[in-house]
């Protein structure tokens, strides 16, 4: 009898083994949708042997463990793809927003301009037309008009982009959070011999958003504990410790500062990857360069127009300019004023704000300069139209360091944005399909198939079957045994 | 290794939804016509389709300006025709009374005409269009012609100064306007005078020789030049006096304003004819840049406009691989090992 007892143990084991890894694939058909799982998989092994009589007989089968799929050198790749796609997919919204600050299409800051100068053309047709003057100073307003709204578009961007970070910096938190706890729960399973397979599916998957939206880098310490820095080696987690970010007001711009352990850290664009690296570059160094020059084109506007206008001296023409005279005989008045707000920006950027605070400064269509300036006692004649044909010539003669007219220079400033906005849409595409890749990669050694679970399931079952019959006849058995003595 | 269902269907996905993207990039060209929507469509081609956008404005505003170049020179010389033939209707008068053998009061008569014809001409040169005096330079709300009061037909009476062909602050008529003819820029960097100057047409004085109406024009009088207004002035004299060929008399003798008459018939002619070379020059500069606006329309259209075929085809395409990705889709969805459980 005792060998059939023993008999019974080992197929009680193929029972509940067998169970135990129908449970396991129900586990994984579950979970055939979630992102980031890893296909778990029941370790069988056998009892150790017994001696029975001088055999060596197997006692049953068990669990050993339940393991995942897992192949850390795919992993790593999906982390590193993770913030090359962070990046591009960052600056995308920010870019497209630009395109559309600087449109080509009919009606841009080039066609302003254009009909600024134009108007000094009809007005040299028939100097003395109120209409005509009156027309001269409303498209002087309304090129001046298009700079300030384009300047507060760029400005409107930048806020945008600070919200977008201040939207996502307490996600980030949280998820800097949870990988501590991770942290510190896998290490008390594991601790005790068995493998904590979700913590570590999950804990993978938040390392992999980090690497999207920060740019971290990753790395298991002595403990097995994972711990995550910053491009540059800034610790956002350590062992179970969680640093936390925050975004701090600092006026109208939006800092980035790190809380480790009591010190306060500023990060700045060097410490950043991913996603949040695209959008502060684009906030910190594309729009600046932007704005610059687009300061540059409305100074070098409103300085030539002055110059042929009231001759007044400036920073950048000393002597002063001939100019011309209105209707009134009135000499030496700005059309524009003038580009050098107080206080004085650095020597070395004179157009800084230009843009912002480009305006017309007379409002007497009899001041608009269209005539020569009179040999005095003579007084300006109605029909001296000389002034107005030089400044009707700026706009295509007048070369911005001597290289640019007032079109071009425009042109040149929509074509990098252009370029940009390219280059990074052809990125953004290429990171896409590369992700994909390996994401099907790694779905293809540790992904659930369908079809292999539903084969093993029919695998078990009939594991499963086959020892409910072994017990059966083991019951049959033992009846006939009990039997023998009625 | 395997394909799990979620490697299928991304797959999937990914594709429908780059097809789908191109799709509808192309319906957006398809739709405006114009394939160059955004900078970063095409970067390189910005430049030129602004450049070129500036120049068309620019061709549009000459064709404009030559326009009213030619309408100015139309009045003009509408104006040159009217003088021609006030001069030879004096001409005729004059040789009528020279040859003819007249009695005083026909003198008178003709004198009279003569001093018709003289506020006849003031008139012509006071012509005025569009509320502006056309013949008046600059100053052209001033009226450029005005009776000289201290004009002094009387050789022998010193104060005021007598008339004297050398100094223009003696002569009948004052000239109020400014020396200058208005310029219009009607092709890039090139000026053309669009109208005459009452001193050049009138008095005779050549416009870098015209000062103003109390200064005397240096160089006076100019050779083939003569004042028009004293001519006039000095033959309605002349025939009122019946003085026909003493130079010093009064109006200077009928022979001499004879010869001094053709003079100034000339220097109208002349003037006329290169006014009327200048407008050749415009209805020729209108022409060539109508054409330079039609091919500045062509590089504009084969930089930004898309081509209505080769879209269609393209959309066409695109819709084809669309529905092909979708039938594929769905097909794979149908067939499943659930199915044979």
């Amino acid at each position: 009898m005792g060998g059939l007892f023993t008999a019974l143990n080992a197929g009680k084991t193929s029972l509940s083994v067998n169970q135990k890894s129908i449970e396991i694939i129900g586990n994984n058909i579950s979970n055939v949708n979630t992102e980031g799982y890893s296909r778990q998989s029941a370790e069988l092994t056998p009892y150790p042997s017994m001696n029975f009589g001088g055999f060596f007989i197997g006692q049953g089968v068990l669990v050993s463990d339940v393991s995942r799929d897992h192949d850390v050198f795919v992993t790593n790749m999906l982390q590193e793809k993770s913030i090359e796609f962070g990046l591009q997919d960052g600056q995308t919204r920010a870019l497209s927003e630009l395109e559309r600050v600087f449109p080509i299409g009919e009606e841009n800051l080039s066609t302003e301009v254009n009909r600024f100068f134009d108007s000094w053309q009809e007005l040299s047709a028939n100097p003395s037309g109120l209409v005509e003057r009156d027309i001269v100073i409303q498209r002087g307003e309304l090129l001046a008009k298009k700079f300030n709204t384009t300047t507060d578009d760029l400005n409107t961007i930048k806020e945008n982009i600070n919200d977008s970070i201040i939207s996502k910096i307490d996600s980030v938190n949280s998820q800097i959070q949870e990988i501590a706890d991770l942290n510190e729960r896998i290490f008390t399973i594991e601790i005790q011999g068995q493998t904590a397979n979700s913590a570590r599916d999950r804990r993978d998957m938040l390392a992999k958003e980090l690497a999207s939206s920060l740019g971290v880098q990753t790395y298991y310490d002595s403990k097995g504990m994972m711990a995550v820095q910053l491009p540059g080696g800034l610790p956002l987690v350590q062992g179970l410790i969680p640093m936390e970010l925050e975004g701090v007001q600092n006026g109208s711009d939006l800092d980035l500062v790190l809380h480790t352990g009591g010190v306060t850290r500023t990060i700045g664009l060097n410490n950043l990857g991913g996603e949040f690296e695209g959008l502060v570059g684009i906030r910190d160094v594309f729009i600046p360069s932007v704005q610059d020059d687009l300061d540059r084109l409305a100074y070098e506007i409103i300085e030539s127009v002055n110059l042929a206008h009231g001759g007044n001296p400036t920073l950048a023409n000393p002597g002063g300019g001939p100019g011309g005279s209105g209707l009134d005989s009135s000499t030496g008045i700005d059309f524009f004023t003038p580009a050098n707000p107080l206080p004085p920006p650095p020597a070395s950027d004179p157009w800084k704000d230009a843009a912002r605070n480009m305006s017309v400064a007379i409002t007497d269509s009899y001041q608009v300069a269209a005539a020569q300036v009179p040999v005095p006692p003579a007084t300006v004649a109605p029909g001296d139209n000389r002034n107005a044909l030089i400044i009707s010539n700026i706009g295509e003669n007048y070369l911005i360091d001597g290289i640019d007219n007032f079109g071009a220079y425009y042109g040149k400033l929509t074509a990098r944005i252009g370029i940009e906005s390219s280059q990074n849409q052809l990125a953004l595409g290429g990171a896409e399909d590369a992700m994909i890749q390996l994401q099907n990669l790694r779905d293809g050694l540790a992904g659930v198939s369908l079809d292999e679970e539903m084969i093993n399931l029919i695998q078990y079952q009939r594991g499963f079957e086959s020892s409910a019959k072994f017990l059966t006849t083991i019951d049959e058995m033992m009846g006939a045994l009990i039997e023998l003595r009625r | 290794m395997k394909a799990t269902e979620g490697t299928t269907y991304r797959m999937l996905q990914s594709n429908l939804g780059r097809v789908s993207t191109r799709l509808e990039e192309l319906r957006t060209q398809g739709a405006t016509g114009i394939k160059l929507n955004q900078p970063s469509d095409d970067p390189s081609s910005i430049r030129p389709v602004l450049t070129t956008r500036t120049q068309i404005m620019h061709t549009d505003r000459y064709l404009e300006t030559m326009g009213v170049t030619l309408d100015k020179m139309q009045a003009t010389d509408g104006h040159l025709e009217h003088v021609e033939n006030i001069l030879q209707r004096v001409k005729e008068i004059s040789i009528n009374a020279i040859n003819g053998i007249m009695s005083p009061q026909d003198m008178t008569i003709f004198a009279d005409e003569v001093g018709n014809m003289k506020q006849e001409l003031l008139d012509a040169a006071n012509a005025m269009v569009d509320g502006k005096y056309i013949f008046s330079g600059y100053a052209e709300n001033t009226k450029p012609f005005v009776r000289n009061p201290n004009y002094n037909p009387d050789q022998t009476v010193p104060v005021p100064p007598p008339y004297d062909e050398t100094d223009s602050t003696t002569w009948p008529y004052l000239y109020m306007g400014t020396p200058n003819p208005t310029e219009l820029e009607i092709t890039p960097g090139e000026m053309l005078e669009a109208n005459l100057t009452g001193n050049d047409l009138f008095l005779g004085v050549s416009n870098s020789n015209w000062i103003d109406s109390t200064t005397t024009a240096p160089g006076q009088p100019e050779s083939g030049r003569v004042d028009i207004f004293s001519i006039l002035e000095r033959t309605e004299e002349a025939l009122r006096a019946g003085n026909i060929d003493d130079p010093l008399g009064p109006g200077g003798g009928l022979n001499v304003k004879l010869d001094e008459l053709e003079v100034a018939a000339d220097q109208g002619r002349r003037l006329r004819s290169q006014l009327g070379n200048r407008a050749t020059r415009v209805d020729a500069a209108m022409l060539h840049q109508k054409d330079v606006l039609t091919d500045l329309k062509q590089i504009l259209s084969r930089y930004q406009d898309a081509d209505a075929i080769e879209t269609f085809n393209a959309i066409v395409q695109q819709e084809t691989a669309f529905q092909a990705a979708l039938s594929i889709t769905s097909k794979v969805s149908k067939i499943s090992i659930l199915d044979y459980f």
